[in-house]
């Protein structure tokens, strides 16, 4: 009997889990949207950008700007893991902060002096209870990040980077390929690179516009340059929530179907359990009356 | 002869896309005075200064305030990329004028400094203007 109401008690209470999972589950589903148009919608400007940059990168004949050189030796390099401020996300923080790990382990193989800076609350209470030391906390940018949050952090990277302070800048993100895949990855900020055009000159020459430029292609290349990086940060910051939020999504899903399962289960127990009881109280009564005749 | 007058205009911030429109005229604040666009323009590439951009079109004109960035004429499209497009409602009139105070308050030591508050005082100075 006592075994009885214990399954129904706990059906009660793998179905109130159920319920909580089904319901986060959907919010996750329509953050992902939100976070996903905000993700597109920063690809056109990036896209313009990169473009913009390469047509000046030819008419300026080649770019030489100090966010491009290979720093010489000293600085520290600077290490920026972009983790979630909630948790309940599956592999999510787990996987960033591994790829992270790894990354720092090799920069201490090579001897390099590095900074690490950490973004959202689940990675550094991570590193804390790792006791891992961390040179900044950034738990303020919430599941919106907005340009104007970003762009400070960025700024100052490049402040530094120019000093000389800092030889490179890594971000750690969740790379947001498409809904089915996200692939954490270690993205080099600083220096720039990649932004060389490529030499086929005969191809391109007559294609080439002849833009009127305002002020000359150089000092707009100077300008140009830390928007690019100030976007690509941003960037790693939205892909970071909306993988985040698919993340969490597929973890619901699992926990929801898994809720699913031990609600049939239990039933099934429950049943059984009750029959079993019947059968007996049954066997019981026929028992009893077989004695008295 | 009007419609044949129109060119595509789009506004781009990191965040979103502002406007997408076909202009009859544009005028960019640029980083050294303001720029008039009309239709067939020669290929432009410049770089944006802190002020008003004021597009007309058919429907009437439309005003935003622009924080930087660049604007690309080609092919009877205008781009601009800004990292801070807003449309006058959506300023922000008390804070606008705190962030003047906060500009006028900046000590000058060298010229980076002096640099920083002079954008800081325009963008402050716009925006009050703006929202007006």
């Amino acid at each position: 009997m006592a075994n009885r109401r214990v399954l129904v008690q706990r059906r009660k209470a793998v179905r109130n889990i159920h319920k909580i999972t089904r319901t986060m589950q959907m919010i996750a589903n329509a953050r992902f949207q939100a976070a996903y148009k905000r993700a597109v919608a920063s690809k056109p400007y990036t896209e313009k950008l990169a473009k913009l940059v390469e047509d000046l990168a030819k008419a300026a004949k080649g770019i030489d700007h100090p966010l491009m050189r290979e720093p010489e030796e000293g600085g520290v390099a600077l290490v920026m893991v972009i983790t979630s401020t909630r948790g309940l996300c599956g592999g999510y923080n787990g996987n960033i902060l591994r790829l992270a790990g790894e990354h720092i382990r090799g920069l201490e193989e090579k001897g390099e002096q590095f900074e690490l800076h950490m973004v959202g609350k689940k990675g550094v209470t991570y590193l804390k209870f790792a006791g891992w030391p961390m040179d900044r906390e950034i738990t303020d940018i919430g599941e919106v990040p907005r340009f104007d949050q970003v762009e400070p952090l960025a700024n100052e990277m490049m402040e530094r980077f120019i000093k000389g302070e800092i030889r490179s800048v890594d971000v750690a993100y969740m790379n947001f390929v498409s809904t089915g895949k996200q692939i954490p990855v270690v993205e080099r900020l600083l220096p720039l690179s990649g932004l060389e055009p490529e030499i086929e000159e005969e191809a391109s020459a007559e294609a080439e516009v002849q833009y009127e430029f305002s002020p000359d292609p150089t000092e707009l290349l100077n300008e140009l340059l830390p928007a690019t990086v100030r976007i690509a940060l941003f960037q790693a910051f939205s892909d970071a929530v909306v993988s985040e939020q698919v993340a969490r999504m597929v973890a619901m899903t699992a926990a929801t179907e898994a809720a699913e399962d031990i609600i049939k289960r239990l039933t099934q127990q429950y049943n059984r359990a009750r029959q079993t009881a019947i059968t007996m109280e049954l066997l019981d009564i026929v028992g009893g009356a077989n004695a008295l005749s | 002869m009007a419609s044949s007058e129109i060119f595509h205009c789009s506004v781009v911030t990191p965040e979103r896309a502002v406007l997408e429109c076909e202009a009859k005229f544009v005028a960019l604040p640029a980083w050294d005075g303001e720029v008039g666009i009309l239709k067939g323009r020669a290929p432009l590439l410049c770089k944006l200064g802190i002020g008003r951009l004021r597009i007309e079109t058919a429907a009437g004109t439309q005003v935003l305030f622009v924080d930087g960035g660049f604007a690309e004429m080609l092919d009877n499209r205008l781009t601009i990329l800004t990292e801070d497009a807003r449309a006058p409602e959506e300023l922000d009139r008390q804070a606008a004028s705190a962030n003047l105070d906060a500009a006028r308050g900046l000590t000058v030591t060298d010229d980076a400094s002096f640099e920083a508050r002079q954008k800081a005082l325009q963008r402050a100075r716009t925006q009050l203007r703006l929202a007006e």
